[in-house]
C-alpha cells in the first residue's frame, strides 16, 4: 500500500482492473474501524507490540479487543497453570479441558483464532525472573499491560519502565468484583490527530486576499433572487465587515450597540424574509469581531525549551512545532488556514468556488511552513500536522504511585471526589495488604488500617468501597472483565495510534452504580 | 480461593441471584457486534436459557469485532454460528438460535411473555421500536443499547416504571423531496440515493408500478409538468428491464442492455428534462452523456458557470491526462472531505477517484454482473452495501449522474458509507456497552430498580461514562401509555365488531379502531364491523388499537395471538382476556388553567444526590429538540406516533418531505 502518492498518480496511474476491482480483504475486514482512525492509525496498530502480564479474564478481554482490530504482536507473560476458577470466568480458555495446562499458552492459542494477521507468544517465565535477568526484553514492547499484579512487583516494573523515557508506557489495572481502576504511566504523549471537536477558524476577521477580492467582486444588489439566497454566509460576512470597516476607521464592531447595528445591517441585506444564508451570517456575525489568534493551548506548547535548538535528534513533533511557532510570529499571527469548510447554505457552484479559495490559500500557507521546517520530515506528517494544528496536544505523565505518595493532593481529591478516592484507596489497600500477607484473608479492619497509612482520613463512601473489595478480593467477574477490557483496549489504541486524547489520571469504575470517574 | 468454576460469580452475585440465573430465560435480539459480546457474557455469567435471534449472515467486515465468527464462517447464519461457538463454553447452557426477523408474526406478545428479560443488540430504529412495543405489551423488562464509533448508550426499559424507547421521539433520517432526487440533484448524496433507491430497483427490483410515489408527490404540490415527464420516464424502463432479463442481449456482445440503460437514463431522460426550459431558468442545466464519446475519449462537456466564477471548458477522457489541468479543482475537492476530521483517505484501493471512462466501464460491468445473476435465477436484487455488484453499480451510476449535473464525484469508499448508512464500529465500545447491559439486566432480575441507570459512553477523557437516573414514562407516549391486552383468536372466523364489543365488555362508548396507521372504523363509519379480521389483514402479531373518541379513557391496544392448539373447533373462535382491560381515566386539565400534572417527563430529572460529582446531565441533540416542547408525541386524532408509510419509505432511504417547499439541509443522510 503506497502511502505517499499524489493525487494525480492516484487518479491517473491506475490500471482499470486495479481501479474498479473490489477492495482487498484486509480493507474489507477493517472497514468499520478505518473510518475512525484511517490508514495511519491502522499502520501504527499493525506495527505495535503489546506485553500483557498475568493472563486473567480482564487481560484476555483486553487482548481480544486488540487482536480483533489487528495489533502486530502480543505476548502473555504468565507462569501459572489454569485453575477451575479460571476456566469458569475466562472465555479464552477451553473450559475444563484447559485446567492444569499453562494459562498463557492456552490463552494465546485461542486468542490467535480471532485474527490470523496477528502474532502471539506465550512466555511462562515469572515477571520477577525477567526483571532479574532480562529487563531490557520488556523495553522491546510498545505497551505493557499489568492486571492485579503484586504491589511490590508492580512498583519494581513501574520503576524500571519509568527509568528511560524511550521505554514503553505501562497500563496498571486493579479490579475486585464490581470495583476497578486503571492508570497509564508515560512520560510524555504528543498527539497530532486529536480529532478535536472545535473547528479551526475560518479567519473571517482576517480575510486572506483571495477571499477578500472575491467578496468585494460580488454585487449582491444586482443578483437575481435565487443567486442572492445562495451566497455563502462566509462571503456575506467578509463583505459586510469590509463595508463596516470602511466607515469605522478600519475597525470591526467593538461595543455592544455597534455589534447589534452590524447584525441589523446583515438582516437588512435580505431581499426576501426567508433567506437562510443571511440568517446564518447573522448568527455567525461574532466571527467578525472575535480576533483569530493562536489558541492558548497551542501557544503554551511554544514555550517548550526543546524548540530553542532543533537538532537532527529532535523528535519530529517538536521540529514541526518550531516551524509552526515561527509561522505564527508573522502576519497574520494565526495558525495556518484550514482547507476544510463547514457545511453552509449555498449552491454547489458557490460552495465549490469558496472551497477552492480556501484550499489554494491553505496550500500556500502550508508551503510557507514547509520552508520553515529545518530538519527532514515526511511530507505526509507535515500535511497532517498543519491540518490538525488547532488541536495539537502534548500530555505530560507522572510515574506510578505519585498520587499515593502525595498526601496533600490525595486529600484534596478526596474532598472533591470522595467516592472515587474511596474506591481507589480500597483497591490500593487490598493490593498492599495482599502483598504483605499473601495468605491472609483481608478484613474491613485490616484494609482500613492499610488505607490509613496512605491517607489518615477516610473519605465518604469508604464503607461501601471496602465492603465491595472484602466481599470477594480480586474476584475477576466476566462482566467487569468485559467492561474493563473494552475501556482499557480503547485507551491502548489511543496511545498506540497517537489519535484521540487518552484518559489522564486514575480512572475508577464502580459497576454496581454504573459510574466512572477520573482522579 | 474456591476451586469451583463459578466461584467468582457466586461470591459477587450472592447465592440468591446466582441460583436464579440457570432458570432465567433471556431473549437476545441480534448477534452482531454487541450481540456476540453479550452472548459470551451471559453464558459466562450463568444465564441458563438463551434464545438468540438474528436474520443476518456473516460478512468479512464483521470480523473486526464480532469475535464469535471466523473467516470460514462468512455467509453463514450469525445466530447459528454464534450459538455454536458460545455453547461449547458452558455445558449447562441451553442456547436456542433462530435465523429470522424479529418482526415476523410468530414472535407475538405471548412469545415475548415467555422470557424473563429481553436484551436488544440491534442496528436499526425500526426493529428497536418493534421490540420496545412488544416488551411494553408483554410487560417484560428490556435493556436497549447501541454504539457508533467511540460512543455508546445503554437504557433499561420497563412498562410503567421507566420511560419506554418511544417516550422521546427519535430523530428521523434526513429526507429529500422526490423531485430533487429524480430531476434536480445538487449534491452527491442526491445522486447516490437516486442510484440506490430508484435506478437499481427500476432495473433489478420488483416490477411494480412506481406511480404511487408520483401521485403523492403531485398531491403535495410538486411541479405537475415535471411529474408527467417522470411518469413517461418510468414507462420506458420496461424495455430495459426485459433486455436485462433476456440472455442474448446483455452479456454477450459488450453489454447491449447496459448500453440501453445508459442511453435511457443518462441521455434520453436528461434530454427530456432539458426540454422543460422553465426548470433551468434559475439552476444550471444538466449535460446529457454520450456513451461512445466517453469510451473513445472525445466526450467533452461544459462545466456550468458558477456565480462570479468563469466557466471552464474541459475535456474529460478515459486516459485521465486531461484531469491534470481542466478538472484539477474538482479532483482536489474530491480529496478534501467536507468533514475536517474525516479519515485520511490516501492509499486505500477503493478510496481513489475513478475517471469518467472508469465509471462507465464499471457501470457496464456491474450491470452485466447483475444481469447474469437475474438470468441465473435471482428474482430481484436490492442494494446491500456488502454486495460488491450492487455497490459498484451505485458507485458508477451515481458518479455518472454527478458528472451530468456538474456535481463532485465520490469514491467507492465514500459511496459505501453514504449509501450504506455505515456507522464506524469497533470491538472496544461494544465490550464496554455489553458490560453495562448485563449489569442493568442483573439489577432487573434482582428487582433493584433504583440502581438502574441510563448510561452514555462519551469521548470526554475526564468523564468516560455519564449515568443518568431513569425518568418515569412520558404521560403522552403513544406506545407505553396504552393499556395492553391479549386476544387469542382465529382471524378467519372472528369479526372486527365481535372483538370490539367483546373487549369493551358491552359498554357503549364512541371509539375508533386502528391497525397501525389504518382506520378500520369510527363512530360514523362501521362498514367493517361485520368483516373478519383476516379479510381486513389483521392477523397474528398485529395490534388493534381502540381509541376513545371523547378522549376520556386511555387507549386499549389488543395484541392478537393464536388460539391454543387444544381449542375446540366448535367453540367460539376467540378467547377474550380476563379480566377485560380497564384503561385509566384521562385527567384533562382545563385549557386556560395552569397545567396540573408537572410535565417532568419532558425534562431530565436532577441526578441522584450521591452521583453529583460524576453525573453529567448533558442532553444530546435529540433531547434538546424535545425539551422545546413543540414535538407532539401523540396527536389526539392519530393512534400511533409514527405513520407507517413514512417508516416504509425511510427504509428505502427516500422519503417525501411533509411539504414540497421544505428544503433539505446540506450534508448526508442522518443515521439512527
Amino acid at each position: 500500500m503506497k502511502e505517499s502518492q499524489d493525487i494525480e498518480t492516484a487518479t491517473t496511474a491506475l490500471s482499470p482492473t486495479n481501479a474498479t476491482g473490489p477492495p482487498d480483504n484486509k480493507t474489507r475486514r477493517y472497514d468499520r474501524q478505518l473510518r475512525l482512525w484511517a490508514a495511519s492509525g491502522q499502520n501504527a496498530l499493525e506495527s505495535s507490540r503489546v506485553l500483557v502480564i498475568n493472563g486473567t479474564a480482564t487481560s484476555t478481554s483486553t487482548l481480544k479487543n486488540l487482536v480483533l482490530p489487528g495489533i502486530g504482536h502480543f505476548t502473555i507473560l504468565d507462569p501459572s497453570k489454569v485453575t477451575p476458577a479460571d476456566a469458569g470466568n475466562n472465555f479464552f480458555l477451553n473450559g475444563p479441558n484447559s485446567i492444569g495446562k499453562s494459562r498463557a499458552e492456552e490463552e494465546v492459542r485461542l486468542l490467535l483464532e480471532l485474527n490470523d494477521g496477528v502474532e502471539g507468544m506465550a512466555d511462562t517465565r515469572s515477571l520477577d525472573e525477567v526483571l532479574d535477568t532480562d529487563p531490557e526484553w520488556i523495553a522491546g514492547f510498545t505497551v505493557v499491560i499489568a492486571h492485579n499484579l503484586d504491589s511490590k512487583l508492580l512498583d519494581r516494573l513501574a520503576t524500571f519502565l519509568w527509568s528511560d523515557d524511550s521505554h514503553p508506557c505501562l497500563f496498571v489495572i486493579r479490579s475486585s468484583g464490581f470495583l476497578a481502576e486503571f492508570y497509564i504511566q508515560y512520560h510524555e504523549h504528543a498527539i497530532i490527530e486529536s480529532h478535536s471537536e472545535t473547528a479551526p477558524s475560518l479567519r473571517i476577521d482576517k480575510a486572506f486576499p483571495g477571499l477578500l477580492e472575491y467578496a468585494k467582486s460580488l454585487d449582491f444588489k444586482s443578483m437575481d433572487p435565487t443567486e442572492h439566497s445562495h451566497i455563502p454566509y462566509v462571503v456575506i460576512l467578509v463583505k459586510a465587515l469590509e463595508d463596516w470597516k470602511a466607515g469605522h476607521g478600519g475597525l470591526p464592531p467593538q461595543t455592544y450597540p455597534e455589534k447589534q447595528e452590524f447584525k441589523k445591517s446583515i438582516v437588512s441585506m435580505k431581499i426576501k424574509p426567508d433567506e437562510e444564508n443571511f440568517d446564518e451570517a447573522e448568527s455567525q456575525a461574532y466571527k467578525c469581531w472575535t480576533s483569530t489568534t493562536v489558541p492558548s493551548e497551542v501557544a503554551e506548547l511554544f514555550q517548550d525549551t526543546r524548540l530553542t535548538e532543533i537538532t537532527p535528534k529532535t523528535p519530529h513533533f517538536f521540529v514541526l512545532l518550531a516551524a509552526l511557532k515561527e509561522f505564527t510570529q508573522q502576519e497574520p499571527y494565526t495558525l495556518p488556514l484550514s482547507s476544510t469548510l463547514p457545511d453552509m447554505k449555498s449552491n454547489t457552484e458557490n460552495y465549490v468556488h469558496l472551497q477552492k479559495l480556501y484550499k489554494t490559500r491553505a496550500e500556500e500557507e502550508k508551503g510557507v511552513i514547509k520552508k520553515l521546517v529545518v530538519e527532514p520530515v515526511d511530507d505526509d506528517l507535515v500535511d497532517s500536522f498543519v491540518k490538525n494544528a488547532h488541536g495539537l496536544k502534548l500530555l505530560k505523565g507522572k510515574p506510578w504511585g505519585t498520587l499515593n505518595g502525595d498526601k496533600e493532593a490525595l486529600a484534596n481529591s478526596a474532598g472533591a471526589l470522595p467516592k472515587q478516592v474511596s474506591a481507589h484507596l480500597a483497591l490500593s489497600a487490598l493490593a498492599t495488604f495482599h502483598s504483605d500477607y499473601p495468605r491472609a484473608t483481608p478484613t474491613v479492619d485490616a484494609l482500613t488500617t492499610e488505607a490509613t497509612k496512605i491517607l489518615p482520613e477516610r473519605p465518604e463512601g469508604w464503607d461501601d468501597a471496602v465492603g465491595e473489595v472484602v466481599r470477594a478480593p480480586f474476584a475477576d467477574l466476566p462482566n467487569t472483565a468485559a467492561f474493563l477490557g473494552g475501556l482499557i483496549a480503547q485507551e491502548v489504541i489511543k496511545m498506540i495510534t497517537k489519535q484521540y486524547v487518552p484518559i489522564n489520571g486514575y480512572c475508577v469504575a464502580d459497576l454496581v452504580d454504573s459510574w466512572t470517574g477520573v482522579i | 480461593m474456591s476451586r469451583h468454576r463459578t466461584s467468582h460469580a457466586l461470591a459477587i452475585l450472592g447465592p440468591e441471584l446466582h441460583n436464579k440465573l440457570p432458570e432465567t430465560k433471556v431473549l437476545l435480539v441480534g448477534a452482531g457486534g454487541i450481540g456476540c459480546e453479550l452472548l459470551k457474557n451471559i453464558v459466562l455469567t450463568g444465564f441458563g436459557h438463551i434464545t438468540l435471534l438474528d436474520l443476518d449472515t456473516i460478512d468479512l467486515s464483521n470480523l473486526n469485532r464480532q469475535f464469535l465468527f471466523r473467516k470460514k464462517d462468512v455467509k453463514q447464519s450469525k445466530a447459528m454460528i454464534a450459538a455454536q461457538t458460545a455453547a461449547g463454553f458452558n455445558p449447562n447452557v441451553h442456547i436456542h438460535p433462530i435465523h429470522a426477523n424479529i418482526k415476523e408474526p410468530q414472535f407475538d406478545v405471548r412469545w415475548f411473555q415467555g422470557f424473563d428479560i429481553v436484551l436488544n443488540a440491534l442496528d436499526n430504529l425500526d426493529a428497536r421500536r418493534h421490540v420496545n412495543r412488544m416488551c411494553m405489551a408483554a410487560g417484560v423488562p428490556l435493556v436497549e443499547s447501541g454504539t457508533a464509533g467511540y460512543l455508546g448508550q445503554v437504557q433499561p426499559l420497563l412498562k410503567n416504571r421507566t420511560e419506554c424507547f418511544d417516550c422521546l421521539p427519535k430523530p428521523t433520517p434526513k429526507t429529500f423531496p422526490v423531485c430533487t432526487i429524480r430531476s434536480t440533484p445538487s449534491q452527491a448524496i442526491h445522486c447516490i440515493v437516486w442510484s440506490k433507491s430508484y435506478l437499481l430497483s427500476q432495473l433489478f427490483g420488483e416490477d411494480e408500478d412506481s406511480s404511487g410515489e408520483l401521485d403523492d408527490a403531485e398531491k403535495q404540490g410538486e411541479n405537475a409538468q415535471e411529474i408527467a415527464t417522470l411518469r413517461k420516464e418510468a414507462q420506458a424502463f420496461k424495455a430495459v428491464r426485459s433486455a436485462l432479463r433476456s440472455p442474448q442481449s446483455s452479456t454477450s456482445n459488450g453489454g447491449d442492455a447496459a448500453r440501453m440503460a445508459f442511453r435511457k437514463v443518462f441521455n434520453a431522460d436528461i434530454r427530456n428534462l432539458l426540454s422543460m426550459s422553465d426548470m433551468w431558468r434559475s439552476r444550471a442545466p444538466p449535460t446529457p452523456l454520450d456513451f461512445d464519446a466517453i469510451m473513445d475519449g472525445t466526450f467533452s462537456h461544459k462545466k456550468t458557470p458558477a456565480n462570479g466564477v468563469n466557466g471552464k471548458e474541459h475535456a474529460v477522457n478515459g486516459k485521465g491526462n486531461a484531469h491534470a489541468s481542466g478538472s484539477k479543482v474538482a479532483e482536489e475537492l474530491l480529496h478534501s472531505s467536507p468533514n475536517g476530521d474525516a479519515p485520511n483517505t490516501k492509499g486505500l484501493k477503493d478510496q481513489q477517484v475513478l475517471s469518467l471512462k472508469d465509471n462507465l466501464e464499471l457501470f457496464t460491468s456491474s450491470i452485466n454482473r447483475l444481469a447474469t445473476r437475474l438470468q441465473a435465477g435471482e428474482d430481484t436484487i436490492s442494494f446491500d452495501k456488502d454486495d460488491d455488484d450492487t455497490l459498484d453499480f451505485v458507485t458508477a451510476a451515481s458518479n455518472l449522474r454527478s458528472v451530468a449535473y456538474g456535481i463532485e464525484e465520490k469514491t467507492r469508499w465514500e459511496v459505501k458509507e453514504m449509501a450504506g448508512n455505515i456507522i464506524p464500529a469497533i470491538a472496544t465500545t461494544n465490550a464496554i456497552v455489553l458490560g453495562l447491559i448485563v449489569l442493568q439486566a442483573l439489577h432487573f432480575l434482582r428487582k433493584s430498580y433504583k440502581r438502574l441507570k441510563n448510561v452514555h459512553i462519551q469521548l470526554k477523557p475526564s468523564v468516560p461514562l455519564s449515568s443518568i437516573s431513569l425518568s418515569p414514562p412520558n404521560s403522552l407516549c403513544g406506545i407505553c401509555r396504552d393499556t395492553y391486552t391479549i386476544l387469542a383468536c382465529d382471524p378467519e372466523r372472528t369479526t372486527l365488531g365481535e372483538v370490539v364489543s367483546g373487549i369493551l365488555g358491552g359498554v357503549e362508548r364512541d371509539v375508533s379502531i386502528y391497525e397501525d396507521k389504518r382506520v378500520l372504523s369510527d363512530p360514523d363509519w362501521d362498514d367493517n364491523n361485520e368483516r373478519t379480521l383476516a379479510s381486513l389483514n389483521v392477523t397474528k402479531g398485529k395490534f388493534l388499537t381502540i381509541v376513545d373518541e371523547d378522549g376520556e379513557l386511555g387507549t386499549i391496544a389488543v395484541a392478537l395471538c393464536e388460539l391454543p392448539p387444544n381449542h375446540p373447533i366448535d367453540s367460539l373462535p376467540c378467547i377474550l382476556p380476563s379480566p377485560l382491560p380497564s384503561p385509566p381515566r384521562i385527567v384533562k386539565p382545563p385549557p386556560p388553567a395552569p397545567p396540573t400534572p408537572p410535565r417532568q417527563t419532558l425534562k431530565r430529572r436532577v441526578p441522584h444526590d450521591d452521583d453529583d460529582e460524576i453525573t453529567e446531565i448533558e442532553p444530546n441533540a435529540k433531547r434538546v429538540k424535545i425539551s422545546n416542547g413543540n414535538t407532539k408525541i401523540r396527536p389526539a386524532e392519530t393512534p400511533l406516533s409514527s405513520p407507517s408509510k413514512r417508516r416504509k419509505l425511510e427504509e428505502d432511504g427516500l422519503v417525501l418531505m411533509e411539504s414540497a417547499t421544505d428544503k433539505p439541509d446540506d450534508g448526508v443522510i442522518e443515521i439512527d
